[in-house]
């Protein structure tokens, strides 16, 4: 009989609603109106306030805050069922979680607390509070309230004004006192009517600021996003300092006082080196250069340190130590960092621990807060240069840097001091993919030989994943991804250069047989030519945010056919040269001595198509559709 | 017999999570980390893989398994060790074991009985240079909500894991307990050098054990004494080639494998209380169960029984031209009165919309097993005095009958000996009388033969009807009507499902409202919210429902168009779904339904002022078999015969003609079925009338050939082109 539970899918609730809960007839036409202004979600919080307030606790000498959400949710779908949940960790407290009906009596829900597991990390210290509320009817409607408390206010960096859901009417109220120095940046406030008040609030001796705006669409549910930094208004909080007693204290006044504190962090480390110089002597003995000792010790960390992160409260912030590490044989980005530093160092280097916020952050270190980083490497100071060794990356060269970190301003320690830097932006050129098919027509069958080379991002890629394969089905596979697992191509007698060499361009030649792509229908020969249509669905139609590439693709393709005798083409589809700011997308066909010549050039300058290029993006691609959609005709002469 | 249906919500099991690790459990952990990794440890030192497995991702040097079942006490005591040893060549191994998760012990109360889970994990890493590394599991690992999870350190490619985990259950006091059965391949996902099992037990075990398809049989190497009781039972393997499941497979039927199964009965009594297949005495292994030992245990389990008062009133006003239409009826009527009549209550219970039990009386009838099922309806043909017969069957991937050891891998069918004999299966909301599980289909089967409705007399072999690929059909009509300018394609699909491929399309397509109320009608019973008699109450459920209905069926179609839009692997837009037919009324009653959408002009090519149509990719779901797949060395099983009858019309275009209709026509048939294809013009339109067709359900693997002839020429089929030619 069991069988009966599978009829529904979603969890179920712990409380039968209540008789003076219906929703009333202007409920149910309010959530008819806000459907047809949010036809793809099934909640809108008619009013969001948060309350943030601020307090010092003489015990620890740590300014506190104390932050109190309070929400109308509204359902506007048929019927809904939600986790209502809010996070917290190891820095902070859920003190208050609580729903109630509309006509505020409580509602009561099961309250559940549990480890919240993401698959990034594969432990850390955060949790969640969460209730499985239903919404039997549009319009029904609760009041949720719930308290955070964060016990020092250097993890309390940022308030955003959206959420998961549409929010109406959204308020959030800061109230400052005047012993606490806070800087309060707005951020990303163009494009939406965001209204600020400030009173000065005698009794509490603060300042009370307080922002509204109405009318926020939900967090873009989109892949390949630009990180939320970039796309949502929110507030980033800078405490700078606060007074106690008359004596001033200084919290994050600068940048300078950011890096004094990740400073004692590295500062209460007890590295032990004489665990490594077996090794890092092993790793150098043969090297004939400095450059060559370094990428030793650079690849046998990307190649024998696994990825495995912790992110346990303070160890989010402080490395482990290089013995760990090296005997674990697995960390995160700064224990592979600081491993990397080490063993530089025991061979005799200059290199230090580098902090930076990968490109999904979009600040950089003139803001002293912790949301500006998230990530460390380790940069070598070699030959008068500083080259940066980002160890989490898997079959990346020595000196060539992966789109994420391209660009992007890092803090290298420097003692008492630091230095501030920017990783360099590579060209396009770097990444170049090709892809020849020298093509000869053989009964419905284009065949020919294909030849393939990968640099650069699109190398590293390839050889990652290949070399992430089960070793019997390594061939297999690599037949099959050639094949473009389409049922119609034959490939054989594939070779290939060292696929575990991340230094040189990746090559791969085969024989290829496209069986079906030319039919005849009475005395015309139809040509299907292009087996892998590049971008060719990439319409970007229902997209609210840019599209990020994971690095600037260049792919230049090739394919030659070499007509049989006594055909003629009647007409060339004719070709796109487009070159805009951030791509360029080149289609040509030519006819010599009886080769058709068909090239085509991609090119993702900065590896993303911006939301305002969408509309002649689109276009492009359009026209590219139907190049594609083209079958080459061939008659008699 | 029959369980209240408010027990059900009432269940309950109570589980207590020890943390605590005291220092019983530490001595504990110690001894069993000795057990397995001792100075006598044959493999202590082994690392050397054979020659022809140095390309595999990872290599078992020793699997190992060990089952024991103790009695400390007045409790009973199992458990399993498993000590693998398996050497990591490539870095996707070394992923794979990089991080182990595992769920430790607790306790809890099941039907008042104390039961103790203990789970220990023991990890080592043995360098290639022979250096081992100990892992202090207690250490390293981290626990979150009620996993626990350990990285394990120090590995890298090329590297040793030897590890064992160790799962203990104490059950307390208890006469009678049934072990689950065990039933696995000696394979595994990586080849294995040496496999090695055994199980022990001593008094008051009883174990039914066999090996099959070329598994070394299993050997007593321990035989109680007066002062030891113990007894050990063993078998080992080696060089045992990776597991590798092709499509169309039973594994348990060709690889090499084990099943067991334990029973612990404390006294006489309690053996014959055991209602098991178990052996004779306590000493022997049993390998399989005889024809006569089922009719032993099923002589009494099988006795009819049930309260027949709704049946009776259902009866009492009707009248049936022949008891075959009588049974047929009952079954029904069974169906709705035992079943559907309640899914709307269990519906409304799940979304929290009112607790809706006490609407349907005191004593619900609700069957919780197949047995409850065939005691009721034979306590109904006994009572018309309708002779029958019971069988017991077992399914196709556990092998034949005659090789049966395990009680669970049991099926019954009930024959009606009628005009025509109807036959029964346990139900379902779509079950109809005549239709059994394909996978019993054609298989041997013993009937047991019931005297005076009420005494089974004898029993003997019979083999079970098999449906033919003519009457698990499907039809599919596919018209396209393609947009003036080209741009697009309009697609309407209808589909008609018959026999064994509806039931299938059924589960996959209705949802419990498309039929529940057709049920209510029928029978006149209440539908729900008609239960309720407050007018106030009603009203507010009635929105409610309404409100949670149209989320099921927005639900319902997007899940049917994605359905549709991954068989053309397209986008597909303007959807709408529409069932005209249940079927859920016989096995000739079809199933039906159809649906309408539009595509992109993903299957027009423009040639010079001409089009090519892809028309072969009308023809979705077919399989394009890999090179590999060609060289098929295993048999092939699959679920029942079937056809496919497919017809592609498309309406030509207004100034265009049609050239190609010579790449449509195929025509391949032989003894394991066939696909053929013509296609013709009507008028405006294009018609390509297609079958597809499995005549059989299994395939020796001699026969390979010929299913690939006609899958391949299915298969090309897709690849086909017309030319929509101006004129």
């Amino acid at each position: 009989m069991n069988k009966l539970f599978f009829f529904l899918l979603f969890v179920p609730a712990f409380c039968v609603a209540q008789k003076n809960s219906d929703p009333t007839p202007e409920e149910i036409s309010e959530a008819k109106i806000l459907k047809i202004q949010y036809p793809n979600d099934d909640l809108v919080l008619l009013e969001s306030k948060d309350y943030v307030t601020f307090d010092l606790n003489n015990d620890t000498h740590q300014v506190s805050v104390k932050h109190q959400i309070n929400e109308e949710l509204l359902n506007i779908s048929s019927r809904t069922d939600i986790q209502k949940h809010i996070f917290y960790d190891g820095q902070s407290e859920i003190t208050n979680f609580g729903l109630k009906y509309r006509n505020n009596k409580t509602a009561y829900f099961k309250v559940n607390d549990e480890a919240y597991t993401v698959e990034e990390y594969f432990f850390n210290d955060a949790r969640v509070k969460y209730a499985s509320v239903d919404f039997p009817v549009q319009g029904y409607k609760y009041y949720f309230e719930a308290t955070k408390n964060i016990f020092d206010i250097k993890y309390f960096t940022s308030l955003y004004f959206t959420d998961s859901y549409p929010i109406n009417k959204k308020q959030i109220t800061l109230v400052v006192p005047k012993w606490l120095n806070l800087e309060i940046k707005e951020m990303n406030f163009e494009g939406f009517q965001i209204s600020k008040t400030s009173t000065f609030d005698e009794k509490q001796n603060a300042d009370i600021i307080t922002y509204s705006v109405s009318g926020l669409d939900a967090v873009y549910k989109e892949e390949q996003s630009p990180g939320p930094s970039y796309i949502y208004p929110h507030l980033l909080i800078l405490a700078k300092s606060y007074t106690d007693g008359g004596e001033r204290f200084t919290l994050f006044n600068e940048t300078k006082d950011l890096y004094n504190w990740y400073k004692s962090l590295v500062d209460s480390m007890a590295d032990d080196p004489s665990a490594i110089k077996e090794k890092v002597a092993e790793l150098t003995a043969n090297a004939k250069t400095d450059e060559e000792k370094i990428k030793n010790i650079y690849y046998w960390i990307q190649d024998n340190i696994r990825y495995i992160a912790f992110e346990d409260g303070l160890a989010g912030f402080k490395p482990d130590e290089c013995q760990n590490v090296f005997k674990k044989r697995y960390g995160d980005c700064k224990g592979m960092a600081n491993l990397t530093k080490q063993m530089l160092i025991e061979a005799g280097f200059d290199a230090r621990l580098t902090w930076l916020g990968t490109k999904h952050i979009a600040y950089d270190y003139s803001t002293p807060s912790l949301s500006v980083d998230n990530h460390m490497i380790c940069t070598v100071f070699y030959d008068g240069k500083k080259i940066f060794l980002d160890g989490t990356e898997k079959f990346n060269p020595f000196g060539e840097y992966a789109e994420r970190i391209q660009g992007k301003q890092v803090m290298i320690e420097n003692g008492e001091s630091y230095i501030l830097e920017t990783v360099p932006v590579v060209a396009p050129e770097k990444n170049k993919e090709t892809h020849v098919f020298n093509a000869k027509i053989n009964n419905n069958a284009l065949e020919g030989n294909v030849s393939l080379t990968y640099s650069g991002e699109s190398r590293a890629s390839f050889l990652y994943v290949f070399n992430n394969l089960r070793t019997e089905m390594k061939n297999e596979a690599l037949e099959y991804y050639l094949k473009r697992a389409d049922r119609n191509m034959m490939v054989d007698n594939i070779e290939t250069s060292d696929l575990e060499n991340r230094d040189d361009q990746l090559s791969i030649d085969f024989n290829l047989k496209q069986d079906n792509a030319v039919s005849s229908f009475d005395d015309e020969i139809y040509i299907n030519l292009d087996y892998n249509q590049e971008y060719g669905k990439w319409l970007f139609n229902e997209r609210n945010t840019d599209y990020e590439f994971a690095h600037k693709e260049y792919l230049s393709s090739e394919i030659n056919l070499e007509l049989p005798e006594g055909y003629k083409i009647t007409e060339l589809p004719k070709g796109i040269d487009v070159n805009t700011k951030n791509y360029k997308i080149f289609v040509d066909f030519e006819l010599t001595d009886n080769v058709l010549h068909y090239k085509k050039v991609f090119v993702m300058k900065d590896a993303v198509v911006k939301k305002s290029n969408f509309k002649e993006w689109n276009e492009t691609i359009k026209n590219l559709q139907s190049i594609y959609n083209q079958q080459i005709i061939l008659v008699k002469d | 017999m029959f369980k209240n249906i408010l027990a059900l919500t009432f269940f309950a099991l109570f589980s207590i999570i020890i943390t605590a690790q005291s220092k019983k459990d530490l001595e504990k952990q110690e001894e069993i980390k000795n057990l397995v990794w001792n100075d006598e440890d044959p493999y202590k030192n082994v690392m050397d893989i054979p020659e022809n497995w140095k390309n595999e991702s990872a290599v078992f040097l020793v699997k190992n398994i060990k089952y024991i079942y103790n009695r400390p006490g007045n409790s009973i005591e199992y458990s399993k060790i498993e000590r693998d040893r398996i050497i990591l060549l490539d870095q996707a191994a070394l992923t794979e074991y990089s991080e182990l998760k595992y769920t430790e012990g607790n306790v809890f109360y099941r039907e008042m009985s104390r039961v103790t889970n203990t789970f220990y994990l023991g990890v080592k890493v043995i360098k290639p240079n022979g250096k081992e590394i100990e892992i202090d599991v207690n250490q390293e690992s981290v626990s979150n909500n009620d996993e626990k999870k350990i990285a394990i350190p120090s590995l890298e490619k090329g590297d040793i894991i030897d590890y064992y985990f160790y799962t203990n259950t104490i059950v307390g006091e208890n006469d009678l307990y049934q072990y689950k059965a065990v039933e696995n391949t000696i394979g595994d996902t990586y080849p294995i050098v040496k496999f090695e099992f055994s199980l022990e037990t001593e008094d008051d075990f009883f174990i039914n054990f066999n090996t099959y398809n070329g598994a070394p049989k299993l050997q007593q190497t321990v035989v109680p004494t007066k002062k030891d009781k113990k007894r050990v039972y063993s078998f080992n393997a080696e060089n045992v080639e990776r597991n590798d499941f092709p499509r169309w497979f039973f594994p348990l039927m060709e690889l090499p494998s084990y099943k067991f199964q334990v029973l612990y009965a404390r006294s006489g009594k309690y053996e014959k209380k055991a209602y098991a297949f178990i052996p004779e005495d306590v000493n022997t292994v049993k390998t399989n169960v005889s024809k006569e030992e089922i009719f032993n245990l099923y002589e009494d389990k099988f006795r009819p029984y049930g309260d027949l008062g709704d049946v009776e009133r259902f009866l009492k006003k009707k009248t049936f031209s022949t008891n075959e239409e009588k049974v047929k009826e009952v079954f029904y009527y069974i169906r709705h009165a035992y079943f559907t009549n309640y899914v709307e209550a269990f519906v409304m219970d799940e979304s929290n919309i009112m607790y809706p039990f006490e609407l349907y009386g005191k004593n619900p009838i609700i069957f919780n097993n197949e047995v409850d099922f065939v005691r009721f309806f034979t306590a109904f043909l006994k009572d018309n005095k309708i002779d029958y017969e019971i069988i017991i069957g077992t399914k196709r991937y556990n092998g034949a009958i005659k090789d049966l050891l395990m009680e669970g891998n049991i099926s019954f069918i009930l024959k009606v000996n009628t005009e025509k004999p109807v036959y029964i299966e346990y139900f379902d909301p779509y079950a109809t009388p005549n239709q059994i599980s394909p996978l019993l289909e054609n298989t041997d089967a013993y009937t047991l033969k019931v005297v005076d409705r009420k005494h089974i007399e004898d029993i003997e072999t019979i083999k079970l009807p098999s449906s033919t690929y003519k009457e698990n059909s499907s039809t599919e009509k596919t018209e396209l009507t393609i947009a003036p300018d080209f741009s697009g394609i309009s697609i309407n699909r209808s589909f008609s499902y018959k026999g064994q491929t509806k039931i299938d399309e059924q589960k996959n397509i209705l949802m419990y409202y498309d039929y529940v109320y057709e049920d209510h009608a029928k029978y006149e019973t209440e539908p729900i919210l008609d239960r309720v008699r407050n007018k106030k109450d009603q009203e507010k459920y009635k929105k409610e429902y309404a409100a949670l209905l149209k989320k099921l069926k927005d639900k319902q179609q997007q899940t049917i168009k994605e359905r549709t839009a991954g068989e053309y692997n397209l986008k597909i837009e303007d959807y709408s779904f529409k069932i005209l037919k249940n079927g859920r009324f016989g096995k000739e009653d079809s199933f039906e339904y159809e649906e309408e959408f539009t595509i992109g002009n993903d299957l027009i090519k423009t040639a010079g002022k001409n089009y090519i149509l892809d028309i072969g990719k009308i023809l979705v779901s077919q399989i394009d078999l890999s090179t590999k797949e060609k060289g098929r060395t295993n048999n092939i099983y699959m679920s029942y015969p079937r056809s496919f009858n497919y017809q592609i019309i498309v309406n030509i275009p207004d100034g265009y003609s049609v050239s190609g209709l010579e790449n449509l026509t195929s025509n391949v048939e032989n003894e394991t079925g066939g696909f053929t294809s013509k296609a013709s013009i009507e008028g405006n339109k294009l018609v390509v009338d297609i079958q597809k067709f499995y005549k059989h359900n299994y395939e020796p693997n001699s026969n390979w050939q010929k299913m690939v002839a006609f899958l391949e020429a299915a298969s090309q089929f897709t690849q086909s082109k017309i030319l929509l030619k101006k004129e």
